[in-house]
C-alpha cells in the first residue's frame, strides 16, 4: 500500500460542484448560440397525415425548423450490439429515424425541431407546429406484443420480434430434470419498468465551424469516443477528425448517457444547416418520454430441488421488452449481461434461459445500473428465498447448500459456469457470513418472533449476489454481437518538470476518477497526488476511449494507466540508468527515485522527466519525450459478489413498507477509496430499494405514459431510506493490475431482491410468498387479504 | 378516464333543454369557451381555453350532440387538440325532473387523453374536469336566474 | 417589466418578461449557472435558493416576484473563497457525487439548520424531502448536515 491507496481521500472536484461552479453542458453559452424544442408526438402509435409549419415559421426569432421531410430525416442512429434470432435470421434492427416521417412509434418521439433565437421563442413556436394524426392501436406490454393479432410496431416484419436467444444447457435435459426434481418452485412476474432520472437531463450544443469545417458537439454523455464513433460513421456519415466531442460535468447516467441519442445526430446536422451553434437541454417530461428505459421483463421460471435442497435445474422464459427502436447497447441487456449470469453463486447443474425480445410501441429499453445483471439476480435470489419458504427451510441455510465454493482464481482455478462465463474469483460464504454477523441475525429472528406475537410484521431478506462487470474482453464480446471493441486506453504524460498530466477514455459522472485515479497514479509513480492530474470527457484531449459502464472505469480504464505507467518507468530506467552511469538492472524504483541497489546513488522522476524533454546527455537511440498511451483489453469481466440484507415493518393495517436496516457486505476486489466505494453502494443501494418499493414507469393500454412527472414517478427521498450498513470482504481480482473488479452497480444489483425477500418473510406467516413489485402500499395490503 | 357526476338545476327539464340545445347559451357557460361555431346542426367547432391549474391550453376541435331524447338527454361527444395534448370523450347526460321546478342532471362518461395531458396524471385531470363541471353548471344557474329575472 | 432583485449582495435591475422564473433569470441573465433546473414541476429541488431567508424552489417562482427580495444562490455561500461550513462538511463527508442537486441540497441544508441547529436524524431527512440526490442515497448528504450542525455550533 502507498500513500494514497486504499485511502478515504477527500475528492478534488468537490470543491467546484459545491461553489456552483461546474460545468454541465447546460450551463455552456457559446456565440450566435441558438435554442430549440421538439414537437413530439402525443400518440403511441399514429400516422402523420400533414405537418403545417408556416405559422411557426413566422414566429418571433424563429431561425429554422426540420421536420422529418427535410434531408434529416433520412438518417438514423445505429444499434451498436447484433444478436440474431436462434433460427440464423438476422437482427431486425429497424431505422431509427432522426425526426419520424411516416409514422410515430412510441409517445414522445420527435417530429419536428424548431430552432430560434431564445429558449422562450423556440417553445412558442413549437406550439404553433401543426401535425395532423390518425392515431393507431398500440401495445406495450412485452408479452402481449407476441401476440397474434398485436399491432406491428415496424410493418416490414410478420411479427414484434426483434431476436430470440437461448444460453445454457440443452432445454429437453433442463425440463426433465424438473420432471424429477423433489419440489419445483414457481415464479412469474414483470420486472418492471424504469425510468433511470439522473438529476441532470440530457443537454446537447452542436457547433459547426464553417471556416474550418469542423464540428463540436457538447454532450451529457458518459462515453465521448462512442458517441463520436457512432455519430460519424453510422449517424451521419461525417468525418471523424473533423469532430471533436466534449462532455466535461456530467450530472449522473446511470446507463441512460451511454447511448448515442437522435438529437445528438440532429443537432450536429441542423447546426451546418444553419451555421451557427445549436442547444437543446431536455426537461423533465421529455426526460421521462424520451431517456433510454430499464428493465422491462416479463418472466416465467422454474427452479428444481432435491429433498435436501439442492438446485436440481432452472428453466426461465423471458420476454424483455426493447421499445419501439433498438437502442444503442439493448440487445444486450436481456443477453449476455443477463443470461450470463443465471448460475448466481450456486451450483445449479443444469440451466436454461429462453428470451424473446419484442418491440412494444414505448420509449427504447437499454442499459440502466446494472443492465441485464439486477433482473438475473432479482430472479436468482427471489426464486431460491420463495424455494426456501416452500420447503420449510431458512433462507440461509438454502444458499449455504448451493454455494459454489471458495476459489481464488490463483491457486484454484477460475469457476466454469453453465452458461458461458468463467468466474474470476469469489468467496460467497464468507461475505453472507459476514454481513449475518452485522445484522445479528439470530437475535432478529427471536425479535420478529416476539413482534409477530404483538401483531407486529416484521421481515428480514437476503440476497447472495453477484455481477460481471469489468466490460469487457473484445473477442468475446466481438463473438456475442458487439459492434465494438470494449477496451479502454489511458495514456500518461509526463512534463518536462515532472508533473503529470493523465488523458483516460473513462468518463466520470460522478464516479470521482479525478481523486481515484490520481491516488493510484500518484502511488505507482511515488509522487504527489498534487503533481497528477486527470483528463477525460474531451476527445480532442483523448487520444481515444469507450468510456464509462459497466463498472469498468478502474478495471478496464485504470489498467489501460497502469500498462501506461510501465512504460513510464521501463523508459524512465534506462534514462536513469545513463544519468547514473549504472546498469538498469542495478536500479529500483521506489518514492520517486530511481536507486542503485546497496548505494546512496540516486535520481528524482522529476530530473529524469526534465532530461526526457531536454535530452543533453541522452541514451543513444531512445527517443526523447516520456510520454506513453497504452489500450487495455480485459482478459475476463470481473465479478465482484456479496450479501445484502434487508429488514422491513409492513403495517398492518396500511401495508406501507418501511425499510428499517440494510446491510451490505460487498467484495469489490482492492479498494482503492473506501469512502467512494461506500458512496456508490448507498447510491446503489438506494436506485435498488427505489425499485423494490416504489418506481415504476406505467404506461396505459393506449401507450399513454401516466407516470410521466416526478408527481407520479415515485423515486426514493431522503425519508424512504435509513442510514445504509456498509462493509466489505475483498477477494482481489486475479487478472487486472490493481486487482480491482468495480463497485459502480453492485448496490443496485443486490438490494432489490433483499427488500422484496424481507417483505415477503413479513408476511410469510399469512402465506404470503410472492409479490409483484413495487411493493406500493396498497398492493402490500391486497396480497396480505388473499 | 371516467367522468362522472350529477347536478340538480333550479329550472325544469324542458327549459334547461331549450339552453343546452342553444349554441349561444353553450358559448356563454362553458367554461374556457371562445368561440363556438355551428357546422351543422348538433355539430360545432370550438375554440377554448382551459386554465385550472397546472393545466392551461388552447383547444381546438369539434363538440356534436348525438342521441338526442328531448327533455331526457343526450350524449355529448368532444374531440378537441391542443399543444399540451387531445381529449377525446363520450359523456352521457341524463335529465330528470326533481322536487318543485328542479331538473337533477347526471351525467356519465369516458373521456380518452394523450400526451402531457395524459401524463400529468388523472389524478390532476379528474380534479380539472371537476372543476370545469362545476363552474359550468354554476355559469349554467347564473343564466337560469338572469333568465329568471 | 423592470425588477430590481439583490443578489448574493449585489443589486441587479433588469427589464424581464414576466414569464421568466426565478431560476432562468439567475441562469440565463445573470450567468449564475449554479443554481440548476432538475425537473418542471417543483419535485427534485435543484433549483434551491434563499429568498430573503427562506428557501425556495427557485423554478416555481417568477423573477418579478423576487422583485425587491434578497436572492441567495450557491456562488455566495462560500466568502472570500473560503467553503461555508456546509459545503466544506459536504466535501468531507462525500455528501456529493456528480454535484448536480449539490447546489440545491446544500441551500435546503443551510434552511434546515437554521430552523434547527441541532437536528435530529429525522428532521434532517424531513427538511431533505424536496430535494432529490440520484448518487448517494442521502446517507452522506445526511451525515454532511449533521458535521456542519456541529461546526457551526462550535
Amino acid at each position: 500500500m502507498g500513500n494514497f491507496i486504499g485511502k478515504a481521500v477527500k475528492r478534488r472536484e468537490d470543491a467546484r460542484f459545491l461553489k456552483g461552479a461546474g460545468t454541465y453542458t447546460d450551463d455552456i453559452k457559446l456565440p450566435k448560440m441558438t435554442q430549440s424544442a421538439f414537437v413530439r408526438s402525443p400518440y403511441a402509435h399514429a400516422k402523420i397525415l400533414s405537418i403545417d409549419i408556416t405559422e411557426a415559421e413566422k414566429a418571433d426569432g424563429v431561425v429554422a425548423i426540420f421536420t422529418g421531410k427535410d434531408p434529416c430525416g433520412d438518417y438514423g442512429v445505429p444499434c451498436g450490439w447484433q444478436v440474431d434470432f436462434k433460427n440464423g435470421e438476422t437482427m431486425r434492427e429497424p431505422k431509427h429515424p432522426l425526426l419520424a416521417k411516416d409514422k410515430v412509434k412510441h409517445l414522445g418521439e420527435a417530429v419536428a425541431i424548431v430552432i430560434a433565437e431564445t429558449l422562450e421563442q423556440a417553445r412558442d413556436a413549437a406550439e404553433l407546429v401543426e401535425v395532423d394524426y390518425e392515431e393507431l392501436p398500440a401495445v406495450t406490454n412485452p408479452l402481449k406484443a407476441m401476440e397474434k393479432d398485436a399491432p406491428l410496431v415496424h410493418d416490414e416484419w410478420e411479427d414484434n420480434a426483434a431476436f430470440d436467444w437461448c444460453i445454457g444447457n440443452d432445454r429437453a435435459e433442463v425440463e426433465a430434470a424438473l420432471e424429477k426434481a423433489h419440489h419445483v418452485t414457481v415464479m412469474e412476474y414483470r420486472n418492471q419498468r424504469l425510468a433511470p432520472n439522473a438529476m441532470e437531463p440530457r443537454s446537447y450544443i452542436a457547433d459547426y465551424d464553417v471556416n474550418g469545417d469542423r464540428y463540436t458537439l457538447y454532450t451529457s454523455t458518459q462515453n465521448p469516443h462512442l458517441i463520436r464513433l457512432l455519430l460519424c460513421a453510422f449517424a451521419l456519415g461525417i468525418p471523424e477528425h473533423k469532430v471533436r466531442i466534449v462532455s466535461r460535468d456530467v450530472g449522473g447516467g446511470f446507463g441512460s448517457k451511454i447511448y448515442h441519442y437522435t438529437e445528438e445526430a440532429l443537432l450536429t446536422w441542423a447546426s451546418k444547416e444553419i451555421g451557427r451553434p445549436v442547444k437543446w437541454t431536455s426537461d423533465r417530461s421529455e426526460a421521462f418520454l424520451t431517456d433510454a428505459h430499464g428493465r422491462d421483463h416479463v418472466v416465467k421460471s422454474k427452479m428444481g430441488f432435491d429433498k435436501d435442497g439442492k438446485i436440481v435445474a432452472h428453466l426461465t422464459d423471458e420476454y424483455c421488452g426493447m421499445g419501439a427502436y433498438l437502442s444503442t447497447f439493448a440487445p444486450a441487456v436481456p443477453t449476455y449481461l443477463h443470461g450470463t449470469l443465471f448460475q448466481g453463486v450456486y451450483t445449479t447443474p443444469l440451466i436454461h434461459l429462453n428470451v424473446t425480445a419484442p418491440f412494444t410501441h414505448t420509449v427504447p429499453v437499454d442499459a440502466y445500473r446494472g443492465a441485464g445483471r439486477p433482473e438475473a439476480t432479482y430472479l436468482l435470489e427471489r426464486i431460491i428465498s420463495k424455494g426456501a419458504q416452500e420447503m420449510g427451510m431458512d433462507p440461509v441455510e438454502i444458499r449455504l447448500k448451493n454455494f459454489i465454493p471458495p476459489f481464488d482464481g490463483v491457486e484454484q482455478e477460475g469457476y466454469q459456469t453453465q452458461v458461458a462465463l468463467q468466474y474470476d474469483s469469489g468467496n460467497y460464504e464468507r461475505a453472507l457470513k459476514k454481513a449475518l454477523d452485522k445484522l445479528g441475525y439470530e437475535d432478529f429472528r427471536k425479535e420478529q418472533k416476539k413482534a409477530r406475537e404483538e401483531g407486529r410484521l416484521l421481515g428480514v431478506g437476503i440476497s447472495t449476489y453477484i455481477e460481471g462487470c469489468g466490460i469487457a474482453p473484445s473477442a468475446v464480446v466481438g463473438a456475442l454481437g458487439a459492434r465494438a471493441g470494449l477496451y479502454e486506453v489511458g495514456q500518461v504524460r509526463v512534463q518536462p518538470t515532472g508533473k503529470v498530466s493523465v488523458f483516460t477514455g473513462s468518463h466520470s459522472h460522478g464516479q470521482g476518477h479525478e481523486t481515484v485515479f490520481a491516488q493510484f497514479v500518484a502511488d505507482k509513480l511515488g509522487i504527489d497526488m498534487a503533481d497528477v492530474e486527470i483528463e477525460h470527457g474531451d476527445t480532442d484531449q483523448v487520444a481515444f476511449g469507450m468510456g464509462t459502464y459497466g463498472s469498468r472505469s478502474l478495471s478496464v480504464g485504470g489498467s489501460a494507466i497502469i500498462k501506461s505507467i510501465d512504460k513510464i518507468l521501463e523508459k524512465g530506467a534506462k534514462i536513469a540508468a545513463h544519468k547514473l552511469e549504472a546498469a538498469e538492472d542495478d536500479l529500483e524504483y521506489a518514492n520517486g527515485k530511481w536507486t542503485v541497489k546497496g548505494t546512496e546513488k540516486s535520481v528524482s522522476f522529476g530530473d529524469v522527466a526534465l532530461t526526457a524533454y531536454v535530452p543533453h546527455n541522452y541514451p543513444e537511440g531512445l527517443e526523447p519525450g516520456l510520454d506513453f498511451s497504452s489500450f487495455y483489453d480485459p482478459g475476463n469481466f470481473t465479478y465482484p459478489f456479496g450479501t445484502h440484507i434487508a429488514v422491513v415493518e409492513v403495517d398492518k393495517d396500511t401495508g406501507k413498507v418501511e425499510l428499517q436496516r440494510f446491510v451490505a457486505v460487498d467484495d469489490v476486489g482492492n479498494i482503492m477509496n473506501p469512502m467512494i466505494v461506500d458512496g456508490q453502494i448507498h447510491g446503489g443501494v438506494a436506485q435498488g430499494v427505489g425499485q423494490a418499493l416504489l418506481e415504476e414507469v406505467v404506461y396505459d393500454e393506449g401507450g399513454q405514459m401516466i407516470t410521466g412527472s416526478y408527481m407520479d414517478y415515485a423515486m426514493p427521498r431522503a425519508d424512504d431510506l435509513p442510514m445504509i450498513e456498509t462493509d466489505n470482504t475483498v477477494t482481489p481480482c486475479p487478472h487486472n493490475p490493481l486487482g480491482v473488479k468495480g463497485a459502480g452497480e453492485a448496490g443496485a444489483i443486490g438490494s432489490t431482491p433483499a427488500v422484496v425477500n424481507a417483505v415477503v418473510d413479513a408476511l410469510a406467516h399469512l402465506g404470503v410468498t410472492d409479490i409483484q413489485m413495487p411493493l406500493k402500499p396498497q398492493t402490500v395490503w391486497k396480497a396480505m387479504q388473499n | 378516464m371516467k367522468i362522472k357526476g350529477n347536478y340538480t338545476l333550479s329550472t325544469t327539464p324542458e327549459i334547461f333543454w331549450q339552453m343546452v340545445m342553444d349554441p349561444d347559451v353553450l358559448e356563454k357557460v362553458t367554461p374556457g369557451i371562445k368561440e363556438l361555431k355551428a357546422l351543422s346542426p348538433d355539430n360545432y367547432e370550438a375554440l377554448s381555453e382551459v386554465k385550472v391549474g397546472p393545466v392551461r391550453g388552447n383547444f381546438k376541435g369539434n363538440l356534436s350532440i348525438k342521441d338526442k331524447v328531448e327533455q331526457e338527454g343526450c350524449t355529448l361527444v368532444i374531440d378537441q387538440k391542443s399543444k399540451m395534448g387531445n381529449v377525446i370523450a363520450e359523456i352521457v347526460m341524463t335529465l330528470a325532473p326533481e322536487g318543485e321546478g328542479q331538473t337533477k342532471v347526471e351525467y356519465t362518461g369516458e373521456a380518452k387523453m394523450s400526451g402531457t395531458l395524459a401524463s400529468m396524471g388523472q389524478r390532476i385531470m379528474s380534479g380539472v374536469v371537476s372543476t370545469l363541471s362545476k363552474q359550468f353548471f354554476k355559469s349554467m344557474e347564473a343564466e337560469i336566474a338572469a333568465r329568471k329575472a | 417589466m423592470n425588477v430590481t432583485i439583490t443578489v448574493n449582495g449585489k443589486t441587479y435591475t433588469h427589464d424581464i418578461e414576466p414569464r421568466i422564473s426565478l431560476v432562468q433569470y439567475l441562469r440565463e441573465t445573470l450567468d449564475l449557472t449554479g443554481t440548476h433546473i432538475g425537473c418542471d414541476t417543483s419535485g427534485c429541488g435543484a433549483c434551491t435558493v434563499s429568498v430573503n431567508g427562506e428557501a425556495v424552489k427557485s423554478c416555481t417562482m417568477l423573477a418579478v416576484q423576487a422583485d425587491g427580495c434578497e436572492v441567495t444562490t450557491i456562488e455566495g455561500m462560500a466568502q472570500n473563497g473560503e467553503m461555508h461550513p456546509i459545503q466544506a462538511a459536504f466535501k468531507e463527508k462525500h455528501g456529493l457525487q456528480c454535484g448536480f442537486c449539490t447546489p440545491g441540497m446544500v441551500m435546503v441544508a443551510a434552511d434546515i439548520l437554521k430552523n434547527h441547529p441541532n437536528p435530529s436524524e429525522e428532521e434532517i431527512r424531513h427538511g431533505l424531502k424536496g430535494n432529490f440526490c440520484r448518487c448517494t442515497g442521502y446517507h452522506n448528504i445526511v451525515k454532511s448536515i449533521q458535521l456542519a450542525a456541529e461546526t457551526l455550533n462550535e
